[in-house]
C-alpha cells in the first residue's frame, strides 16, 4: 500500500466516527454505532498493518515508517476492543461516546506518523480533547465534571508550555521538520526549548513530576472511560516521545538527563503512591506514571533499540490495562470492590491475575519482555545503576497489585452482590486483553520485528 | 521426553479446570494420574540416563524469540535429573497427602500441578531466560497455595514469600541481560563455555547479582526471613515442596549458573559464602532450640541444612559439590517426610506446639517410629541420607584451600546442635504420657504410610549405597570443581 492509500485506516475511522455521530438517523440502536465502530476500526488494523514502511505523506510531515504501523496496528486493536467492551455494555448515549473515542483514536494514529511539530500538534490535540469529554460523561456527577474540568484545564496548560516550547524550536533552528533538528549551536535559547518542549510531553504522558493531574482527573472519571484514555492512546504518545528525543537529544545531550530524570522520578514516585491507594483508578493512574516511567528509561539511552523497546513497553502496559479498567468498570471501582470475585468469576479472576502478573512483569507475558528490553537497551547504554533502581520499583508493584489478587480470591464481600448480566461481547473484549498478554508474551519475537529491534 | 515431564502436568490443570463444580472432588484422581504419569517418565529417565557420558542428555533446542536470541532448550544431565526425578516424587506424595483437601479441590490440585510446572522446568531449561521464566512461574502456585490453604496469618506470608523472592529475582535478571550483552548469548551451555573469559571485576558484579537471586531462595542467612512464615502458614504439602524442591533451586542455580559461568567471580566471593554458609548452619540449629511449633523448628532447620549445601559449594572440591548435591536431595527427602508427619500429627491433634504434643509413642506407635526416623534422617545419622550430604560437605570443606580449619569446626558443631534439638524434641514429643490432644487419636492410615515409605526406601537406599545418587552427580561434579579449580 502506498501513497494517499496509506490513510485508508483514518478514512475507515472517519467513516465509523460519522457513524456515530449521525446514527440517531441509521437504521440500529443506541449501541450500534459501537458496533460498525469494531468493524470498521478492525479493517482499518487490517490495512494499516499491510501499509509498506519506509514512505512519506506531505512532503514529509506524516512518516510512515516500521514504529507508525506498530503504533497504528496497536491503536486501533486496542479501540476496538474498547468499542466492543461498551458495545456489550454500553450504559445511553453510546453512539456520541463511540464518536468521540474514534475522534481520539484518529488523533492517535496521526500522532504514530507526525514527524513534523505542527502535525505533531494537531493530532495531539485532536486525541486529547474529545478525552475531556469522556472523562466528564456523566453530565449529573459532580465528581465527573470536576475531574474533566481538571483534566481539560491542566491538560490545556500543558499544551501552551509545550506549544510555547515548540515555537522556541522552531525560533532556534528555523524548521518544524523533525528530521532537520540541530540544536547543537543553539546555546541557552535551544536549552530553554528543550525544556520546555520536554515539561509539555512529560505532562501528557504523565511523568513525575507532571503527574499530579492524573490520579485526580482519573478518579472523577467512570471507570470505563479511563480504561480508553489511560491505555489507547499511550502507544502514540510513546512514538511521539521517542521522536522528539531522536531528534533533538543526539544534538543537545542534556536532553538525556533530563528524560533519565523524569524516568527515575516517575518509577519512585508512582509507585510509591500507587501503595497506598484504595481506588483502583487512581492507584492505575499512579502505576500509569512508573509505567511511563520505565518507558522512558528505554529511551533515556538514545539508542534505536531503546526508542523501539519504549514503544513496545507501551503497548505491553496498555494491553493488560485495558482488561483489568474494563472488569474495574463491570466489578466496581475500589480493592475491597473485588472482594468474592473469584467465586463470582473465577475464569475473569484467572484472567485479572494473568493480566496483573504481566504488569509485574512475571515471565513469559507481554509485561515480561516488556521490561527484558528497556533494561536490555537501558544496561547497553551503561545506565546500569538506574536499572536497580526500576527493578527493586517493579517489586514495590507486585505489592499492591497483588492487593488486588488478595482481594479478589481471599476476602469476602460486605454484601452479596447480584451477579452481573452477562454480556458476550464484554467478555470477548476482556478475553482478547488476556489472550493478547499471553500471546503476544509468547511471540514477542515477531512485533520486536516491526520495531526493527 | 524432557518436555513431556516438564508439561504434562499442565495437561492435568487444564483438566481441573474444566471440571464442573460438582465434579470438583474429583480434581485428587486427575493430580493423581498426572502426577504418577510424571514420575513414571521421569524414572524412565533416569534409567535411560548415560552415566558414563559427559554433557547435557535429553536435549531439546528449538527457536523461541529468535529476534532476542531466545531459545527453547532443555536438557538435564548428572546435576539436574536427580533433581527433576525429586520433584516429581515429592509433588505425587505432595498430592497423597493431600487427598483429604476438601476447600476449591480443583483449584488446590492445579496449583500442585502447576508448582509442578515451574519446579521440573528450573531443572530442565538450559536457556537462561527459559529458565527464568520456570523460575518466576514458581512463585504464582505458591502464593495461592499458602494465601488460599494455609494458616491464620497465610496472606502476610504469601505476600512476604512472593516479594521477597520476586526480589530476589529481579537482581537475576539484570544479571541475565548484562550476561547477553557481554557475551551475546542466553544458552547456559555456552555461557559455561565463554563466561570463565569476562573479566574479573564484571565476573564479581554478575556473581553478587545472582548470588541474591540464588541465596533468597536458598535461603541463607540474612535473606531467609521469608522462610518460617511461609514454611508455618503453607499447608502440608505446600510445606514439603517448598522444603523438598524449591529449595533447592537456589543451591541448583549456583552449581548450575553461578560456579561454572563465573568462576573467577566465585574465587572471591568463595570464602565470604563460607563464612555465611557456617553462619546459616549455626544461625538455623540456633534459633530452632528456642522454637516452640514443631513446623517452625523444622523451618529453621531448613537453614542450617541447606547451610550445609553452601559450604559444599563454597568448598568447590569434587567432594564438597557433590556433598552439596547430597545435601540436596536428602534435604528434600528428609524434610519432605518430617513436614508429612508433621502435617499428620496437626490433621489429628490441631496443635503444633511442642509442649501440648507428647506421648505419641503411647497413642500412635506408627507415626510417632515414623517421625523419629525422619528426624534421625535429618540429624545425619550414618547409614541414612543425611549423613552423605553432610560427611562429603564437610571433608570438601575440609580439602579445600579457600576455607579456613575453623570454618569447618564451626561447621561440626553445627552437627551436633543439630542433633541436640531434634533428640529435644523427640523426646518431648515422643516420650511421655499422651497428652490430652494426643490421647484417643487414631493412629497412620494406610494411605498416610503409603506417603512416606517412598522416602523411607530412598533415605535408607542413599545412606547405605551412597553410589546410588553419586554416580549420577560425580561426572558433572568433578568437572565442575576443575573449572572453579578445587
Amino acid at each position: 500500500m502506498t501513497g494517499y492509500a496509506l490513510l485508508v485506516p483514518e478514512l475507515l475511522v472517519l467513516i465509523a466516527i460519522a457513524w456515530g455521530l449521525f446514527s440517531s438517523h441509521l437504521p440500529g440502536r443506541d449501541r450500534g454505532a459501537a458496533y460498525v465502530g469494531v468493524v470498521l476500526v478492525l479493517v482499518a488494523a487490517v490495512a494499516a498493518a499491510l501499509a509498506t514502511a519506509g514512505q512519506t505523506l506531505f512532503g514529509g510531515a506524516l512518516v510512515f515508517d516500521e514504529t507508525a504501523r506498530f503504533a497504528r496496528v496497536g491503536t486501533l486493536v486496542l479501540a476496538a476492543v474498547w468499542l466492543l467492551w461498551t458495545a456489550g455494555r454500553g450504559e445511553g448515549r453510546t453512539r456520541e461516546a463511540t464518536a468521540l473515542a474514534l475522534f481520539a483514536t484518529m488523533g492517535a494514529l496521526l500522532m504514530s506518523c507526525a514527524a513534523d511539530l505542527v502535525t505533531i500538534v494537531l493530532a495531539l490535540e485532536l486525541a486529547t480533547m474529545p478525552a475531556y469529554v469522556l472523562v466528564g460523561y456523566r453530565r449529573n456527577r459532580f465528581t465527573g465534571l470536576e475531574g474533566a474540568l481538571k483534566y481539560f484545564l491542566l491538560s490545556l496548560l500543558t499544551s501552551l508550555v509545550m506549544m510555547y516550547g515548540l515555537s522556541f524550536l522552531y525560533g532556534v533552528t528555523g524548521t518544524t521538520r523533525l528530521s532537520e533538528f540541530d540544536l547543537s549551536t543553539a546555546g541557552t535559547l535551544g536549552l530553554l526549548a528543550m525544556l520546555l518542549t520536554f515539561v509539555g510531553v512529560f505532562a501528557k504522558l504523565s511523568a513525575a513530576p507532571f503527574h499530579y493531574w492524573a490520579p485526580d482527573a482519573y478518579e472523577g472519571a467512570e471507570a470505563w472511560s479511563v480504561a480508553f484514555v489511560s491505555t489507547v492512546p499511550k502507544v502514540a504518545g510513546a512514538v511521539v516521545f521517542v521522536r522528539l528525543v531522536a531528534a533533538i537529544v543526539p544534538t543537545a545531550p542534556i536532553g538525556a538527563t533530563m528524560v533519565l530524570i523524569a524516568a527515575v522520578a516517575s518509577m519512585v514516585l508512582g509507585n510509591l503512591a500507587a501503595l497506598t491507594q484504595s481506588d483502583i483508578r487512581r492507584m492505575m493512574a499512579y502505576s500509569g506514571v512508573a509505567h511511563t516511567g520505565y518507558l522512558m528509561l528505554g529511551a533515556a539511552g538514545i539508542t534505536a533499540a531503546g526508542y523501539g523497546a519504549a514503544v513496545f513497553y507501551a503497548l505491553a502496559y496498555a494491553i493488560p490495562s485495558l482488561g483489568l479498567m474494563l472488569l474495574v468498570a463491570e466489578e466496581g471501582v475500589t480493592v475491597d470492590d473485588f472482594a468474592g470475585f473469584f467465586s463470582r468469576r473465577p475464569a475473569a479472576a484467572w484472567g485479572t491475575v494473568i493480566m496483573l502478573a504481566s504488569l509485574i512483569g512475571i515471565p513469559p507475558l507481554v509485561g515480561f519482555f516488556g521490561k527484558l528490553y528497556v533494561f536490555s537497551s537501558a544496561l547497553a547504554a551503561g545506565l546500569a545503576p538506574w536499572v536497580v533502581v526500576a527493578v527493586l520499583t517493579s517489586v514495590v508493584s507486585a505489592a499492591y497489585y497483588l492487593r488486588i489478587v488478595r482481594s479478589a480470591f481471599f476476602a469476602v464481600p460486605a454484601q452479596e452482590r447480584t451477579p452481573l448480566a452477562s454480556s458476550p461481547a464484554a467478555s470477548i473484549a476482556i478475553l482478547a486483553c488476556v489472550a493478547a498478554t499471553v500471546a503476544l508474551g509468547l511471540a514477542a519475537g515477531p512485533l520486536l520485528g516491526w520495531l526493527g529491534i | 521426553m524432557l518436555s513431556w515431564i516438564v508439561f504434562l502436568p499442565l495437561l492435568g490443570v487444564a483438566l481441573c479446570a474444566l471440571l464442573p463444580k460438582s465434579q470438583a472432588h474429583n480434581a485428587k484422581w486427575i493430580a493423581l494420574a498426572v502426577t504418577v504419569g510424571d514420575l513414571v517418565l521421569a524414572s524412565l529417565m533416569l534409567l535411560r540416563f548415560d552415566v558414563a557420558a559427559s554433557g547435557m542428555q535429553f536435549v531439546t533446542d528449538r527457536a523461541w524469540v529468535p529476534q532476542a536470541g531466545i531459545r527453547y532448550t532443555m536438557g538435564v544431565d548428572g546435576m539436574s535429573a536427580p533433581l527433576v526425578a525429586l520433584s516429581a516424587l515429592l509433588t505425587l506424595l505432595a498430592v497423597v497427602a493431600s487427598w483429604k483437601i476438601d476447600k476449591k479441590p480443583a483449584f488446590y490440585f492445579s496449583m500442585l500441578l502447576l508448582l509442578q510446572v515451574g519446579m521440573n522446568g528450573v531443572f530442565s531449561a538450559l536457556d537462561f531466560v527459559l529458565f527464568y521464566v520456570f523460575w518466576e512461574l514458581v512463585l504464582v502456585p505458591m502464593y495461592f497455595l499458602i494465601a488460599q490453604w494455609g494458616g491464620p496469618r497465610r496472606e502476610y506470608a504469601a505476600i512476604k514469600f512472593f516479594l521477597y523472592t520476586l526480589l530476589g529475582s529481579v537482581f537475576m535478571l539484570i544479571g541475565i541481560i548484562v550476561l547477553r550483552l557481554q557475551l551475546d548469548t542466553f544458552s547456559l551451555t555456552e555461557l559455561a563455555k565463554l563466561g570463565p573469559t569476562l573479566p574479573a571485576d564484571v565476573q564479581w558484579w554478575l556473581f553478587a547479582a545472582f548470588f541474591f537471586g540464588f541465596a533468597v531462595k536458598v535461603p541463607v542467612f540474612p535473606l531467609h526471613t521469608w522462610l518460617p512464615d511461609a514454611h508455618v502458614e503453607a499447608p502440608t504439602a505446600g510445606s514439603v515442596l517448598l522444603a523438598g524442591v524449591l529449595l533447592k533451586m537456589g543451591t541448583y542455580g549456583f552449581l548450575r549458573i553461578s560456579l561454572p559461568v563465573l568462576p573467577e567471580g566465585f574465587a572471591s566471593w568463595q570464602f565470604a559464602i563460607g563464612v555465611i554458609a557456617v553462619f546459616s548452619i549455626i544461625y538455623g540449629a540456633a534459633v530452632s532450640f528456642a522454637q516452640t511449633d514443631v513446623k517452625k523448628l523444622v523451618a529453621y532447620s531448613s537453614v542450617s541444612h541447606m547451610g550445609f549445601a553452601m559450604l559444599g559449594i563454597a568448598a568447590g572440591t569434587a567432594a564438597g559439590l557433590n556433598g552439596a548435591m547430597a545435601v540436596n536431595i536428602s534435604h528434600g527427602l528428609t524434610t519432605g517426610m518430617l513436614f508429612l508427619m508433621i502435617g499428620m500429627v496437626y490433621d489429628r491433634t490441631h496443635t503444633r506446639q511442642i509442649s501440648e504434643l507428647s506421648g505419641l509413642a503411647n497413642q500412635m506407635p506408627v507415626i510417632a517410629g515414623l517421625m523419629a526416623f525422619a528426624s534421625f534422617a535429618s540429624m545425619g545419622l550414618p547409614g541414612l541420607s543425611g549423613f552423605v550430604g553432610e560427611f562429603l560437605s564437610l571433608l570438601g570443606a575440609w580439602q579445600s584451600t579457600a576455607l579456613d580449619a575453623w570454618l569447618v569446626i564451626a561447621a561440626v558443631l553445627g552437627v551436633l546442635f543439630g542433633a541436640a534439638y531434634m533428640l529435644w524434641m523427640l523426646q518431648r514429643v515422643v516420650m511421655g504420657q499422651p497428652s490430652h490432644v494426643v490421647a484417643d487419636q487414631p493412629d497412620a492410615s494406610i494411605r498416610e504410610i503409603a506417603t512416606v515409605v517412598p522416602l523411607v526406601v530412598l533415605i535408607v537406599v542413599i545412606g547405605v549405597y551412597w553410589d546410588a545418587l553419586l554416580r549420577f552427580t560425580d561426572p558433572a561434579m568433578t568437572a565442575l570443581a576443575k573449572v572453579v579449580g578445587g
